[in-house]
């Protein structure tokens, strides 16, 4: 089959017609001539649409990075990074602490997943899956217990503070959040999703993460009755799909009118009030960690705190 | 016809590049985003770009139409497709390369303004876009128009 310059192809190769005639529509003129006069009726496109067609969306691409990069601020909720006080002293609560702190009696435990359920794994190590958002005062609360549990297990980095709500019950109530930060542990992934900022827009909060289907699943099977009483309330964890916390451990009431360097700088002080509901909290959490883990690493799990308070977790109803 | 076979196959490969690149996306949304290899140092986040808000079309993840977009340009890239001169088969090839370099746009901004993260993997699939945009653009042809006398001539010419 022959190819004409311009790409497109003819049917078959040139002969003339039956008579030997050109035909009467055809263009006078030489084959080249004919071919020119064709092709401008046969292409309606100009030849520069294309040319012109990639120039603009790479003239929008490039725009597009170039103020992307320019633009770096983050959404409205992540005021700051945490202060390297914080985030040392979360991180750092002695043991000795925990244990002397152990499980005060008031706190809400957390409740073992009834039945058989495969574990909920990501990858080969256990998942853990928090959702909360950055308005919800029961959320902030539950941060601080979470990161202190965690912390036991692995580390984070770029740890952030924010606030609750502050037209919301137990306003502005000092915490941290998980967005932005990363986790990293041997033993367990830790899958925050805050699902909205602190920020009103339009009468609502402003959207920061989505549930994964899976993840959504999860919730939609876990945070509704015989579990809770609220279904798809938050804060809502789940530990490897054995162990859940459908609400807050303790009352955010604790963190009123405190800063965040003053929440954190009293969890190393086991008499004080925030450190016997966060560390009380953080050694119930630590537990349904390791029933998780299978208990591992058993320096944490083996800890007769932590067995005393997985003797508090409750069953369903 | 021999109509730019190389190109052609190029146009192929880059959308099976693509499938399998969405295919990885979409398998990391229904399972857990931290089964993506993808550093998290800096603005490079995988997990954050998939789990935010902007992952989700009208409730369908952005990795799934991914693939259903690379399905079809696989399709619409195989040999027979590129020798038909179906109007039908060519508009459609173009108006997919333009739906889904306008999507491409759209996701390139999300991630840089609203999400303030950026997916390695859904770079590399804006990439393929991009160069199955340009391809397309310029290998596509016209569209067979109906037959007039002149193009009569040209056949015999």
């Amino acid at each position: 089959m022959a190819k004409r310059k311009s790409g497109t192809t003819v049917g078959r190769k040139p002969s003339r017609s039956p008579s030997g005639r050109p035909p009467a529509a055809a263009p006078k003129g030489n084959r080249a001539q004919r071919r020119r006069a064709v092709r401008a009726g046969y292409r309606g496109r100009p030849r520069w649409l294309p040319w012109v067609s990639v120039g603009v969306v790479a003239v929008a691409a490039v725009g597009i990075v170039v103020a992307g990069l320019v633009h770096k601020t983050k959404p409205a909720s992540r005021s700051a990074a945490a202060p390297a006080s914080v985030t040392r002293a979360v991180q750092n609560v002695p043991a000795s602490v925990q244990e002397r702190v152990g499980v005060p009696s008031g706190l809400s435990a957390p409740i073992r997943i009834a039945g058989d359920h495969p574990p909920l794994l990501s990858g080969k190590l256990p998942q853990v899956l928090y959702v909360g958002a950055e308005f919800c005062p029961f959320c902030a609360a539950e941060r601080w217990a979470m990161a202190v549990a965690l912390s036991r297990f692995g580390s984070f980095k770029g740890l952030g503070v924010t606030e609750s709500s502050t037209s919301d019950v137990y306003p502005g109530t000092k915490t941290l959040t998980f967005f932005g930060s990363k986790y990293t542990s041997p033993y367990i992934v830790f899958t925050p999703v805050e699902t909205t900022t602190n920020q009103r827009k339009g009468g609502a909060y402003v959207p920061l993460q989505t549930p994964t289907a899976a993840e959504q699943r999860i919730v939609n099977e876990f945070d509704v009755a015989p579990y809770t009483s609220q279904s798809g309330g938050i804060p809502f964890i789940d530990f490897g799909n054995k162990v859940l916390v459908t609400g807050p451990t303790y009352s955010p009431q604790v963190l009123q009118g405190l800063t965040w360097q003053q929440i954190a700088a009293r969890l190393s002080d086991p008499t004080s009030t925030v450190a016997q509901n966060v560390d009380g909290s953080a050694n119930l959490l630590t537990a349904a960690i390791c029933d998780a883990t299978n208990g591992r690493p058993s320096s944490v799990c083996d800890s007769p705190v932590i067995h005393a308070a997985r003797a508090r977790f409750t069953s369903p109803g | 016809m021999h109509h730019r076979p190389v190109i052609q196959r190029i146009c192929l490969g880059l959308s099976l590049a693509g499938l399998v690149v969405a295919g990885y996306l979409t398998v990391a949304h229904y399972t857990s985003p931290s089964l993506l290899v993808c550093s998290d140092r800096g603005m490079i986040d995988c997990a954050q770009v998939t789990s935010s808000p902007q992952s989700t079309v009208a409730g369908i993840p952005v990795a799934v139409l991914g693939v259903l977009f690379f399905l079809g340009m696989s399709f619409l890239n195989l040999s027979p497709m590129w020798r038909s001169q179906s109007m039908a088969i060519k508009g459609l090839r173009l108006g997919l390369v333009w739906v889904g370099i306008c999507f491409v746009l759209w996701l390139m901004y999300a991630e840089l303004f609203l999400v303030h993260a950026i997916c390695l993997y859904c770079s590399l699939v804006h990439v393929i876009t991009f160069l199955l945009f340009v391809l397309v653009l310029f290998n596509n042809g016209e569209p067979k128009r109906a037959s007039t006398p002149a193009d009569a001539s040209l056949r015999r010419a």
